[in-house]
């Protein structure tokens, strides 16, 4: 067994299986496009991308313990509308505070489906197809169907997502990449590391298991959703910071480009392994599709029948690859236990 | 309100029925108890809300002890919720309808079996393309007249020398936006507008996020592009924005319809120097006012019919010309607004 | 097992007086309520979802999920109406469509069953991707004016006053509740949601079921998309777009545990009434858009939320522990 295979498992390099999907799929948009090869490419992707990643950081944690939100595209829409606003009628507004506030209001509608999935005891799909009507519901009835408009917020929101963080060069790293890669990053350390949040996997990995030896089952997946809420509710901000314009509408579906980007980015649904980074390569490879489809000339009718196809592919070709590190860490544990590779070794 | 393309509409309007000039105009008898339902396309836009709000103005003026129903469908359930609102409304026996249609003809089968209840059935900003179940359309200007006006726009934009520009639309499915479209590249093909290249249609399905990632899109497709036509109020917002982001603005103009209210910024800074729209409020007061003439027996859904629409004046229904069949009353005029006076309007 | 029997008898107790509390509540509130116009009305407006629901529930309680069905919908009823328009005769036009759904229910089942993705993933490629290629069928166009026949199955009554597809509803709720319930295919499918690897290892053909269960979901999806056309007249490419979040709220609604291995078709059949008379009593109120949505969506919540509420007070009352 190569040191490599006994300090990892196949689960924990999948990201490099995407990661090798990824750049699979900008050299072969490259060879087609004119000009693909620019920093503007890199930004349009890397915007796009942004918002869903930080969304998907938090679906991350919920679908580890067998759960789902699929409340997050109205609480992302109801935070970007109701901050932006607040920022509208009071201009003056301290910026961390604005922020502080989006990532309460989703923390505070995190809470409400946290509560209701665990000592209300309803199963999360149910609390957050619910809740999706619910929170879209209230935020259309008390709007009065207003749109907040740029104009009408303070330049330093404007400026916030051409703001460059990092000029390498001609090249952009834009503050709102920035941050979620920020996000990401926290978050993979922060569930490998800490012990605390190593019992997101713990618990969706076998919950019975998990209740035996005494996890606090409900308080676990409550943080879950709590973190999800928030998390969206911070995606709901950078919305309105790029948008600029909201309606009511405003992350209607979303719900759907996160799961795909977390389901794409290899996390397990029955939950219990997968990781944030993982998600953010799922999202990146989606957006990379679609940005790159329509670069391509493909007509607009097409484009869905196409993104469909390759998020299909994406998915096996992931799965493929995954078993066959599988077999490879397998036949090396194998190897280890039997000493020798004739002797055919058993199943246990 | 300054009002620069209005005669064109309004000449169209009397060229249009010449037979009903002698006909007598109706005026309408206030205070009769007629229940209507005002539908939207869906909940929650600017537009609709203010054609409620003039609605709500005739109703008041027009004294009908019967609240005026403002019942809309959600944007994801546009289609079905519309036909359900309409099947509703024909079970409680509602007197008439007033719909600006979002589902093409598939609201026909619906409307048909209101008008066989006798509901009237009225629409407004977009109508039923076969005219199928239909009454009238209150037509907010004369839909060829949507398409030269935006060819006019963008020539005034580019200037003689022209250059590439391209369509950003609502959804694929909306009716009367695919019916600008065909009206503008119709008009494009007068030698006038030669130099004008449309290079490409794209959609924002009246998301704002959408349309300002395709907006982003064909600037990175096609990097000699000169101006986004946007007929939509969600997309032309979104589209001014994202070329703000990209400090495009010099390069790229934005164009189309939008709301005062929401493009003031962008037509300031040259974002967007032109843009046109009508008066949502004024077509809900005029659809209302049309819908109780009917419903009142007032008058009939015939060409050369007329009527007195309260402060709007008279208006007389006549055959739409845009359409293969279907009536119409034509509201207009149209407003194009500039930086000189997009100020006072957005008040 | 009588444990979870009385549960499911509870459940469908829940629903049943719920249903009747909203069709009480309904004809004091509107006096149009109580007429058999107004109860086909109710049915015929949300038939078609109500009829995927059905092939739904046997895929959920298979412990799968099918995301893809409106696409198939939408699919189905462009590739109709596209033949139709190219010169095929109406017959043939809906022959093509329920072929395009059985393909499209294949192309899921391989991945599915075959490939071992999970059917989260490939449906939701599905429902982009379906929806993509009825697009190309239709682009930015509207296709109607199909024979009088076809639109007279959507529209008019065939046996006293009901439709054509409301007739289908009945025969196929009867059809699956003894797939279901009474069959050797049913008990496998229990057996499966429950427990894949145990019935694998009890002989159970997992693939080729599942495969069965994606088929028979693409292909009922694919008849509703035809019967929505005939209702509607014309096709478009956004039809039934987003149908799938309404109609996976009926089987839920309905007591089917969406990790599978639970549920039953009364239970399903029950939250459809429950829905259809909750939206048909609000449209009558004129209560429309998102309220119905949030009532729709906080009935489904306090429905799985109260029982276990109750249970929790009963419980602190006799003074035991959970």
């Amino acid at each position: 067994m190569t040191w490599l295979q006994r300090h990892v498992r196949p689960e924990q390099i999948r990201e490099l299986s995407l990661l090798l999907l990824i750049v699979v799929a900008i050299f072969f948009f490259g060879s087609l496009i004119d000009g693909y090869y620019t920093f503007r490419t890199f930004n349009r992707i890397a915007s796009s991308v942004a918002i869903i990643t930080v969304v998907a950081v938090g679906q991350t944690l919920v679908v580890l313990t067998r759960n789902i939100d699929l409340s997050v595209g109205s609480i992302v829409g109801f935070t970007a509308y109701f901050v932006g606003t607040l920022i509208a009628s009071h201009n003056s507004i301290n910026p961390f505070f604005a922020v502080a506030i989006a990532i309460l209001i989703g923390a505070a509608l995190g809470v409400v489906n946290g509560v209701l999935v665990s000592w209300g005891r309803v199963p999360a799909v149910v609390v957050t197809l619910g809740t999706l009507a619910i929170y879209r519901g209230v935020l259309v009835d008390l709007s009065g169907a207003k749109t907040v408009t740029t104009d009408s917020l303070p330049q330093w929101l404007i400026d916030l997502p051409l703001l460059n963080v990092l000029p390498i060069g001609s090249l952009d790293i834009r503050a709102l990449f920035v941050l979620a890669l920020v996000i990401v990053v926290l978050f993979h350390l922060g569930t490998i590391y800490l012990s605390f949040a190593r019992r997101f996997y713990a618990i969706g990995s076998n919950p019975e298991a998990a209740q035996l030896i005494g996890l606090p089952m409900k308080s676990v997946v409550f943080l879950a959703f709590v973190i999800c809420g928030a998390l969206s509710g911070l995606g709901g901000f950078m919305m309105l910071a790029r948008f600029g314009n909201i309606t009511v509408e405003a992350g209607r579906g979303l719900e759907l480009s996160v799961v795909a980007a977390v389901v794409v980015g290899g996390v397990n649904i029955f939950g219990g392994s997968g990781t944030v980074t993982g998600a953010m390569l799922g999202a990146a490879l989606i957006g990379t599709l679609e940005q790159s489809l329509f670069r391509l000339g493909i007509s607009e009718f097409w484009l869905n029948a196409v993104l469909g196809l390759l998020i299909l592919l994406a998915v096996a070709s992931d799965a493929i690859i995954l078993q066959r590190l599988r077999a490879l860490w397998t036949r090396a544990e194998l190897k280890l236990i039997v000493g020798a590779p004739e002797k055919r070794g058993t199943q246990p | 309100m300054r009002k620069m393309m209005m005669s064109a509409a309004a000449f169209a309007l009397l060229a249009l029925a010449p037979q009903s000039g002698w006909t007598q105009v109706a005026t309408v008898t206030p205070g009769k108890d007629v229940s209507m339902v005002l539908l939207p396309k869906f909940l929650g836009i600017l537009p609709f809300d203010q054609a409620h709000k003039g609605a709500e103005e005739a109703a008041k003026e027009l004294q009908n002890p019967a609240a005026l129903q403002f019942l809309g469908p959600t944007p994801q359930n546009s289609v079905a919720g519309q036909i359900e609102i309409v099947t509703n409304a024909t079970t409680q026996g509602v007197k008439a309808i007033m719909i600006s249609n979002n589902s093409g003809d598939q609201i026909a089968p619906a409307a048909k079996v209101a008008q066989a209840k006798g509901v009237k059935v009225v629409t407004w900003d977009s109508p039923i393309p076969s005219a199928e179940g239909e009454d009238v359309f209150v037509a907010q200007v004369d839909f060829s007249e949507i398409g030269k006006v935006m060819a006019d726009m963008a020539l005034s934009i580019l200037g003689p020398n022209g250059g590439k520009f391209a369509i950003l639309s609502a959804s694929p499915d909306a009716s009367n936006q695919n019916a600008w479209i065909a009206a503008m590249k119709t008009a494009l093909k007068d030698p006038k507008y030669a130099q004008l290249n449309l290079v490409d249609t794209v959609y924002g399905n009246d998301e704002s996020e959408k349309s300002y990632t395709q907006a982003q899109a064909l600037v990175d497709k096609y990097p000699d592009l000169r101006l986004i036509m946007a007929p939509t109020s969600v997309g032309i917002v979104a589209a001014a924005k994202a070329l703000q982001d990209e400090k495009l603005c010099d390069k790229v103009k934005v164009s189309g319809l939008g709301l005062p209210s929401e493009m003031l910024a962008y037509t300031k800074n040259g974002c967007a120097p032109q843009f046109a729209l009508w008066s949502f409020v004024d077509l809900g007061y005029l659809a209302y006012y049309t819908a109780y003439a009917l419903a009142t027996g007032a008058i009939k859904a015939e060409e050369g019919a007329k009527f007195k629409a309260g402060r709007m004046g008279d208006y007389a229904i006549t055959k739409d010309p845009t359409r293969a069949k279907g009536l119409r009353v034509l509201m207009g005029p149209f407003t194009v607004y500039t930086k000189d006076n997009v100020e006072a309007a957005a008040k | 097992m009588t444990g979870a029997g009385a549960a499911l008898k509870r459940w469908e107790t829940l629903m049943f007086v719920l249903l009747v509390a909203i069709i009480a509540l309904n004809s004091l509130d509107s006096r149009y309520f109580l007429s058999i116009g107004n109860f086909v009305n109710l049915f015929q407006l949300s038939i078609e979802k109500s009829i995927v629901a059905l092939t739904m529930t046997l895929v959920i309680i298979g412990g799968e999920i099918d995301l893809s069905v409106a696409s198939v919908m939408g699919l189905a009823a462009c590739v109709a109406a596209w033949t139709f328009q190219h010169g095929a005769p109406m017959p043939l036009a809906v022959l093509l469509a329920l072929a395009a759904g059985i393909v499209a229910g294949l192309n899921n089942a391989f991945w599915i069953a075959y490939v071992g993705l999970p059917s989260l993933a490939v449906t939701l490629a599905g429902l982009i991707g379906y929806r993509g290629v009825a697009r190309i069928f239709l682009e930015d166009r509207a296709i109607g004016g199909f024979p009088e026949w076809f639109n007279q199955l959507g529209q008019q009554p065939i046996i006293g006053p009901l439709t054509a597809s409301i007739v289908i509803f009945f025969i196929l709720f009867v059809f699956f509740a003894v797939i279901l319930h009474s069959s050797a295919l049913g008990r496998m499918i229990y057996a499966i949601g429950s427990n894949v690897q145990a019935a694998r290892y009890s002989g159970v053909r997992v693939g080729l079921i599942k495969t069965d269960l994606f088929v028979a979901s693409a292909f009922v999806a694919a008849l509703a998309g035809v019967l929505y056309a005939a209702r509607l007249g014309s096709v478009r490419g956004d039809m039934a777009e987003g149908f799938e979040l309404d109609i996976i709220t009926a089987v839920l609604l309905g007591g089917v545990s969406i990790f599978g291995g639970k549920g039953n078709l009364a239970g399903v059949g029950l939250a459809i009434l429950v829905i259809l008379n909750l939206r048909n009593g609000m449209g009558l109120a004129n209560i429309t858009g998102n309220t119905q949505n949030y009532v729709i969506g906080g009935l489904l919540v306090f429905s799985v939320l109260a029982p276990n509420v109750w249970q929790d007070v009963r419980n602190t009352w006799r003074g035991r522990e959970i």
